[in-house]
């Protein structure tokens, strides 16, 4: 593939420099299963629900010469990561050490592994002086991992091919306004999620994706959470067919008895987040009183965080 | 999974979304049955059941054979279609001809449709060509499973749905969409619409003047459970209803959408704080010569119909004539639990399906 800079015909290339670059987290997703493309053909896809406030952290010195070495040590995803965005953008062959620093917990969907990968291709760009376009960091995230989360996307709605790292829709604004109830499901051990097979849908799960993905749109378009939280609800109860959570009726039960707008879970992780609506008043009150429940009822590590919920302060 | 290149036919399977009133929106299709029509042969065509130009066998008098004989002219295939003589007329045997299809028409001198002729000739002519593709709407599946667009298109434009309104006559249609807004929004009010003399929700099948919606067989993509309430519509009161849609919203539509859109509209005006979708599956071009011309319908016993059109409540099931507009709370019930409703399967207590 022709670099960038090689198009620029004339120009000397600036050397590297030190660069930094950063990714959120995520909190499983809003949405997935399968969609039609525009090929006609079906995908494996989701909406990914972004957590803003934890992110990682990458730094990368390059050098002219020899391989790419990580701190922590054999993070070789987000090494592939680095040496992919080198070659992208003309310096195939360059080296350098790449430092990662991580908020993000491992393992139970937060996506720790594809925030390091996409921070360390924001980190590699921003060494070469440039940036990257969100489709590109999003399909070199997919092809340094196997599989990759829409957090190149940020907060922006898309549905997304995971193991294609390309966008199926963009759904054309960003996600509504949301609170969530964070709960991480009785297995509090971690899941390597790209170990997972993928689940199987039947044909009538298929069909059922569409009117999802109708609604999911409405419920973009409108910037409305309680449509939001159908979806997500009823993608949830989808995916409990095919990797059950524990405690998932637990959490559907809490969602229910304090009136939100519904339940998503991170599909191959642990995660489970009770959706409310990020316009309401009295949100962060309603937010505390569900994290303060959810502990009582044995759910140890509830805690809350807003997406888009403006002036909303959480305890 | 490789779709085949005739996209340009979904055009006439995508239904617009309508607004016809301050809670009340159609989902307007060209040719409804095209939906599932191109679903059963994809499916068919992915697993096997039916081989690059083979041969399709259906008895269908109506817009289910001109979707098949659409997508057989584009596809290559073979295709037959069982009729009987009371259900076509010479204009759409030209149409289904045009695109190649093969008619097989059995005489009907008492207008009842035949069903029972027609079954007959279609399994001999399976005997005769076993390898021959029968995608029976009233029963196969994926009828139901196609309506799952409908479902996307409605909900991408309206969002909370709270009633669906809609004619049966397979039950794919009503069924399958309320199948799919019902796990969305599980308080969804489901009314369909019959019409008298046919067996469908418990009448004594007959000979029936409105087309497009009932059935004299039972099928299985009926589900009587899905259905809170059910309305008969006489062919008198649905023929009006569809001059009246024409006059005032500019739809020329056939006879079903007018029955499903009377019942909408009445539905819609008194539940105001409700979302209401009917569906209206097609076009009224073949009804040019008969519901859209004056003087066929002054030809009509009982023409013109009471205005304005209110439907009298029922408790039970009871017989009604072309006139009658009734409707009964039906709660999901099936028809052997429902008082005064007809079975054809009455020696085989339980059946509440004729495969």
């Amino acid at each position: 593939m022709p670099s960038p800079n090689d198009a620029i015909a004339g120009t000397s290339r600036p050397p590297l420099a030190v660069g930094t670059g950063t990714a959120m987290a995520h909190h499983g997703e809003l949405l997935q299963g399968v969609f039609e493309g525009a090929d006609g053909r079906l995908h494996r896809g989701l909406v990914t629900l972004p957590l803003p406030s934890l992110r990682a952290r990458a730094t990368f010195w390059p050098r002219r010469l020899g391989a790419i070495a990580t701190r922590p040590a054999r993070r070789s995803k987000a090494a592939r990561a680095a040496a992919l965005a080198l070659a992208h953008l003309g310096f195939s062959g360059h080296g350098g050490e790449l430092t990662l620093e991580s908020e993000i917990p491992l393992g139970h969907g937060y996506g720790s592994s594809t925030a390091d990968v996409i921070a360390t291709l924001r980190a590699v760009a921003a060494a070469a002086g440039t940036s990257l376009r969100r489709a590109t960091t999003a399909r070199l995230a997919a092809a340094a991992e196997g599989a990759s989360d829409a957090i190149a996307y940020g907060t922006q709605a898309v549905l997304f091919a995971q193991r294609e790292g390309r966008m199926l829709e963009l759904l054309g604004a960003e996600l509504p306004p949301l609170v969530v109830v964070s709960l991480v499901s009785g297995q509090e051990r971690a899941v390597d999620t790209l170990a997972l097979a993928p689940a199987r849908y039947d044909s009538g799960e298929i069909e059922f994706f569409r009117a999802l993905r109708g609604l999911l749109r409405c419920a973009v378009e409108r910037q409305d959470p309680w449509l939001l939280g159908r979806v997500a609800t009823a993608s949830a109860r989808i995916g409990q067919r095919h990797l059950p959570k524990p405690r998932f009726e637990h959490a559907l039960g809490l969602a229910r008895e304090h009136g939100t707008c519904g339940l998503q879970v991170s599909h191959s992780g642990s995660l489970m987040g009770i959706l409310l609506d990020g316009r309401g008043q009295d949100v962060a009150a309603q937010a505390a009183a569900l994290v303060h429940e959810a502990r009582r009822a044995g759910f140890g590590r509830a805690a809350s965080f807003a997406l888009g919920a403006e002036g909303v302060r959480l305890a | 999974m490789t779709r085949p290149r005739d996209d340009f036919l979904s055009a006439h399977e995508t239904p617009r979304i309508l607004r016809l009133g301050p809670n009340l929106h159609a989902a307007c299709f060209a040719l409804m049955k095209l939906l599932p029509a191109r679903f059963m042969l994809d499916r068919a065509e992915e697993d096997g059941r039916l081989a690059p130009g083979g041969h399709i066998v259906e008895t269908s008098s109506g817009t289910f054979g001109l979707a098949l004989a659409l997508l057989a002219a584009v596809r290559g295939y073979g295709l037959t279609l069982v009729t009987a003589s009371s259900l076509v007329d010479a204009a759409f045997v030209r149409r289904l001809e045009q695109l190649g299809a093969r008619l097989l028409v059995v005489e009907d001198r008492a207008g009842s449709g035949a069903q029972a002729e027609r079954l007959a000739r279609l399994r001999a002519l399976l005997a005769e060509q076993p390898e021959a593709f029968w995608p029976r709407q009233y029963d196969n599946p994926d009828n139901a499973l196609s309506y799952a667009r409908l479902a996307e298109l409605a909900l991408g434009a309206l969002g909370r749905i709270d009633c669906l309104v809609g004619g049966v006559g397979s039950g794919g249609s009503l069924c399958g969409t309320a199948r799919v807004l019902r796990c969305l929004f599980p308080a969804l009010r489901v009314v369909a619409v019959d019409t008298h003399r046919s067996c469908l929700f418990g009448h004594r099948p007959g000979p029936r003047l409105l087309r497009g919606l009932g059935n004299s067989i039972l099928p299985a993509n009926l589900e009587h459970g899905l259905v809170d309430e059910l309305h008969w519509v006489g062919a008198l009161p649905a023929f009006a209803a569809t001059r009246r849609l024409y006059r005032s919203q500019g739809l020329y539509r056939g006879p079903s959408s007018g029955a499903a859109w009377l019942v909408a509209d009445w539905w819609a005006r008194h539940n105001p704080g409700a979302s209401v979708l009917v569906i209206l599956p097609d076009e009224g071009h073949r009804y040019r010569d008969s519901l859209y011309d004056d003087a066929w319908l002054a030809g009509l016993k009982g023409w013109p119909p009471a205005e304005p059109p209110e439907p009298v409540a029922l408790g039970r099931v009871r017989p009604g004539g072309e006139g009658d507009w009734t409707f009964l709370e039906w709660g999901g019930r099936s028809l052997s639990a429902v008082p005064g409703a007809w079975r054809r399967h009455r020696r085989r207590p339980g059946a509440d399906q004729a495969g």
